[in-house]
């Protein structure tokens, strides 16, 4: 396994958004499927998650309520927003654009120059 | 973010706040815990997997605290933290929150009710409409001459000559005060009153509650028989009587008709308001118009005169506009050179009179007694936040921000003194109330004293201002402390708590100077109070009653029938069993001025009629001084044999002998008054200074006359004093009906015991003990409290050194003189320094003080010794509890 790197500032809120829009998750649980989606390669500090997601809610891009998790305890599940899911599109978008950009830019030869 | 999920959020944070704060700890908590368990599951024991879980999570805290922030109303939350944990810590030590929250009330409480009564007198608006353009136009005695008064009295025609050119005003009316038989209606009754001309209420802008002011026609002579009542008069004797307007009343024996009753409160103008020269009733009950004749003769007349400026108008300018106008009559008229000065007086600052200087001594000791609060609770708190250092140097180490730390501090420093603001209110509603009854009626506008609004604003920014300072300089102190030091160290020995010790014993210091200043002070008055207690004012006032017997003017039109019946008042009175000697005379001792003329001396012929001396001038009856209890010095008395046909004789003071017989005496000399219309009269007697005013005053020379020799004063306003073998009220009804026997529309007012008026004489002096005194003793209090604090902290500081200097053979006496010393030394620089203050300080009071110099050594080292003795007292248990110190657990102790 690859060593992992550190999370590049400000992308924790557009992790966090992904996340959750492919279903509600509590916040162990979106730990774990960033983890997993990321193929264990990112490093998230534990204790920086939920601010992160106190702010999305206060936002209002996510949205959260108490439900019963897998080990039947009481646990808090958030979920995607309307608004939530506009801001992720509009966020993937310039994210992509960026790193087109950025990947053209640090593959330019002298030659092209 | 929408508006309303912000609001959600906030809402949120508001109401539920408890209810999101356990939510987040279970949220936190369900995550360590699953981790704890997907840890387990991968083959790690339950405890170490527990640790392992919370150390990948972080500072548990932190992470809280970035929620907190996260979520938004952060500002709030933190607040009402911090407001519970400071809540928490001060009521862990009861006995500082204590002594902090009621030192600083004390200081706000007081302060606070002085700041009332000088809102009240000093900065409050007139309860006139647009009152700053209400001015009093005074006419000024020329220069080098000495009526007694700077001002004089207006006379008809001068009033006149002023309304023909009366620009700078919008209206300018004159009054005068009388007094009013009211007859027919129940019991006679004497009323303060006043006659005023047609523009008087309009110039004060002031409305009647039922009914209009007097009209242009019934301000003539002929037909001023109208009168206006005040709300008092129209409650007291006409029951409130909606219907009383049109109806006749009987005053001075003729028909007024009540044509407007005045607003309740309205009561213009009152004594205390006025130049104490004019000699006003105290509150005047009625109006009249004035009905100055359209040709007025020229000659004496006692007129006061108030005017409306024009709008736009200012002080200046309306002086610059009456000097004009005194220029014209100058250049028309040179018998009027030098007699038509006049002087602009805004009303305002007529009302305020003479008590400005008093209320800036009041104000003065008030702001002392609140630096001392003050500086004790910085005191204390500096003391306090050196005892925390450690929890501070924690709390730091654990992640708290500098902002952080000195918001904490702030926040018990503000809960501290707006506790003490509240606290502070109710003091100084008790001190508001205790001014408003203790208080000495001459104090113009007390009744209008109140907590009102601008009162607790004040109260709220002093407890704001001293909060946030005494929260500030701890906080900023703390949160520069070098972690790494202070946790090294300990808590002593640092640069940081050898720069707050020498800040604390600059505070005491100055505890010590400011105390010491206010209690001289106090001490000063108090000197001057029992010095007047034993000034001798020239009567004795024991068993003595007074009164005033107004006669109707035209019952009593002719000076024969006057004498004839005071000579049956004074037989009848003689005979009543119980009354010694009875006598009757224009005034009575500190019965207010009297009556002043200038007289002709053939000894002392003046220069011009301008040069002519003034003097008081008394017309008294036989059996006067004897029921007043002066004296005779030299001569003889009045006499019954003293008649219309005999030689006509004075009696003067010694005052008057002194200044111009003061060697060869008085008896025997002649002395008149200015005209020659008057004959000359004989010296026979002279009597020793009666006072009039104040036991304090400078009396002035004074000659008596008898009643029965052609004297010219009305004689309408006459005293009556009756010196009684027992309780002077005993007799009150006997000599009423007496009186009554004689005339039955013969009011008695002004019904008072000499030693009544003697006491009402000292109100002012005693209230200024009192209330000085006070504060000096609020002062001591607080000072020694503060003295007590500074020298137990350092004891406790110090402990480690004590168990070491006698572990090493150090007396134990030697320990506690030591301690004893420490305070001795910071009390002596305090009193030493506030020495020099107290001189600069009392030289301002002068005017107050009486029989005692300002820099009275006796007081000066009084005072020094006590606060000195105070200091000593305060420090005596932190010393015994020095001397008391076991080596052993000392040495222990850190």
């Amino acid at each position: 396994m690859a060593k992992p790197i550190d999370l590049l500032q400000g992308t924790l809120d557009m992790l966090i958004l992904k996340a959750v829009s492919l279903g509600p998750l509590h916040g162990y649980g979106i730990l774990l499927r960033i983890q997993q989606i990321s193929k264990e390669r990112l490093e998230i500090q534990q204790g920086s998650l939920y601010p992160a997601l106190y702010r999305l809610e206060h936002q209002g891009w996510i949205a959260s309520e108490w439900g019963e998790s897998e080990n039947k305890r009481k646990a808090k599940y958030y979920r995607l927003t309307a608004a939530g899911k506009r801001r992720f599109q509009a966020e993937t978008e310039k994210w992509n654009r960026m790193a087109d950009m950025i990947a053209g830019i640090l593959s330019t030869t002298p030659e092209e120059v | 973010m929408t508006l309303g999920s912000r609001l959600r959020s906030w809402q949120r944070t508001i109401l539920q706040r408890s209810r999101t704060e356990s939510e987040m700890d279970a949220e936190l908590r369900f995550h360590v815990e699953s981790r704890a368990e997907d840890l387990t599951r991968g083959g790690v024991p339950l405890q170490e997997a527990r640790r392992r879980a919370q150390l990948e999570f972080g500072g548990i805290e932190t992470a809280k605290e970035e929620c907190r922030e996260a979520r938004g109303a952060s500002f709030i939350e933190t607040l009402l933290q911090d407001i519970r944990f400071a809540w928490r810590l001060l009521r862990k030590s009861p006995g500082f929150t204590t002594t902090a929250v009621l030192t600083l009330a004390a200081g706000i409480g007081a302060s606070a009710a002085v700041f009332s009564v000088v809102n009240a007198i000093l900065l409050k608006p007139l309860p006139y409409p647009d009152s700053s353009r209400i001015v009093l136009p005074e006419l000024v005695a020329p220069a080098g001459v000495n009526l007694g008064s700077e001002y004089i009295p207006w006379g008809q025609l001068q009033f006149r000559m002023l309304t023909r050119d009366a620009h700078p005003f919008q209206t300018v009316g004159a009054f005068q005060n009388d007094s009013f038989n009211l007859t027919g209606a129940g019991e006679p009754a004497s009323l303060d009153g006043f006659r005023a001309s047609q523009e008087f209420f309009p110039a004060l802008g002031v409305a009647p509650e039922l009914g209009r002011a007097f009209t242009t026609e019934e301000d003539q002579p002929g037909h001023e028989f109208e009168v206006i009542l005040s709300d008092r008069l129209w409650r007291e004797r006409f029951s409130a009587d909606r219907n009383i307007l049109g109806r006749t009343v009987e005053l001075n024996g003729s028909s007024y008709t009540v044509v407007a009753v005045m607003p309740a409160d309205f009561a213009f103008p009152r004594a205390e308001e006025m130049p104490s020269s004019f000699n006003f009733p105290r509150e005047p009950q009625l109006w009249v118009p004035l009905a100055i004749p359209a040709e007025p003769k020229p000659g004496p007349s006692e007129l006061a005169v108030i005017g409306r400026l024009k709008p736009g108008v200012t002080v200046p300018q309306a002086q610059a506009a009456v000097n004009l106008i005194t220029e014209h009559v100058e250049a028309q008229d040179h018998r009027y050179v030098g007699w038509f000065n006049m002087r602009v007086v805004p009303l305002q600052r007529q009302v305020v009179g003479d008590t400005r200087l008093p209320l800036q001594l009041m104000l003065g000791a008030v702001c002392i007694v609140l630096l001392i609060a003050c500086s004790n609770v910085a005191n204390l708190l500096l003391t306090r936040s050196l005892a925390r250092r450690r929890e501070f140097t924690l709390r730091a180490a654990l992640g708290a921000g500098r902002a952080r730390l000195i918001r904490q501090l702030l926040t018990e420093s503000l809960l501290i003194s707006v506790t003490a603001g509240a606290v502070g209110i109710l003091i100084a509603n008790a001190g508001i109330y205790f001014v408003k009854t203790l208080g000495p009626s001459n104090i113009p506008r007390l009744r209008e004293v109140t907590l009102d609004l601008p009162v607790l604003a004040f109260a709220l920014g002093v407890s704001l201002a001293t909060g946030i300072l005494f929260g500030l300089v701890p906080g900023i102190a703390a949160a520069r402390e070098n972690l790494v030091d202070s946790l090294k160290e300990g808590s002593h020995k640092s640069e940081g708590s050898r720069m707050s010790a020498r800040l604390r014993n600059a505070l005491l210091v100055s505890q010590v100077a400011l105390a010491l200043v206010l209690v001289i002070s106090a001490g000063l008055l108090t000197r001057t109070f029992f010095q007047l207690l034993g000034a001798d004012g020239g009567f004795s006032a024991e068993q003595v009653l007074t009164f005033q017997l107004p006669l109707p003017p035209l019952k009593y039109a002719e000076q024969d029938h006057i004498v004839a019946l005071f000579g049956n008042v004074l037989e009848r009175l003689r005979a009543i069993p119980g009354v010694q000697s009875a006598g009757i005379g224009e005034t009575v001792p500190l019965g207010g001025e009297g009556e002043s003329t200038v007289i002709r001396m053939p000894d002392h012929p003046a220069a011009s009629q301008k040069e002519m001396p003034f003097a008081n001038f008394t017309v008294i009856s036989p059996g006067y001084f004897s029921a007043i209890g002066t004296p005779l010095l030299r001569g003889r008395d009045f006499l019954e044999t003293d008649t219309t046909d005999s030689m006509p004789v004075a009696i003067v003071n010694a005052a008057m002998e002194k200044k111009y017989w003061p060697n060869e005496g008085a008896i025997g000399r002649q002395v008149g008054p200015g005209t020659t219309r008057f004959p000359l009269l004989t010296i026979v007697g002279v009597v020793p200074d009666v006072k009039h005013t104040s036991l304090r005053e400078e009396t002035a020379p004074e000659m008596y006359m008898l009643y029965n020799q052609k004297p010219w004063p009305s004689m309408l306003e006459m005293r009556v004093a009756l010196r009684t073998k027992a309780d002077p009220a005993s007799v009150t009804e006997t000599v009423r009906e007496n009186i009554h026997a004689i005339d039955p529309d013969l009011p008695l007012a002004r019904v008072a015991t000499l030693t009544t008026l003697v006491d009402d004489s000292m109100s002012q002096p005693r209230f200024s003990v009192l209330l000085l005194g006070s504060f000096g003793a609020l002062a001591l209090l607080l000072a020694s409290i503060g003295m007590y604090g500074v020298i137990s902290y350092s004891v406790l500081q110090r402990t480690q050194e004590i168990g070491i200097r006698m572990a090493l053979g150090a007396q134990r006496r030697k320990v506690f003189g030591m301690v004893l010393g420490q305070g001795a030394r910071l009390a002596g620089l305090g009193i030493a320094i506030g020495l020099v203050a107290a001189l600069g300080v009392t030289r301002l009071m002068a005017s107050f003080l009486y029989g005692v110099r300002p820099t009275d050594p006796l007081t000066f080292a009084g005072v020094s010794l006590l606060l000195l003795g105070i200091a000593l007292l305060a420090c005596y248990l932190p010393a015994r509890r020095a001397m008391r110190v076991d080596p052993m657990v000392a040495l222990k102790y850190e």
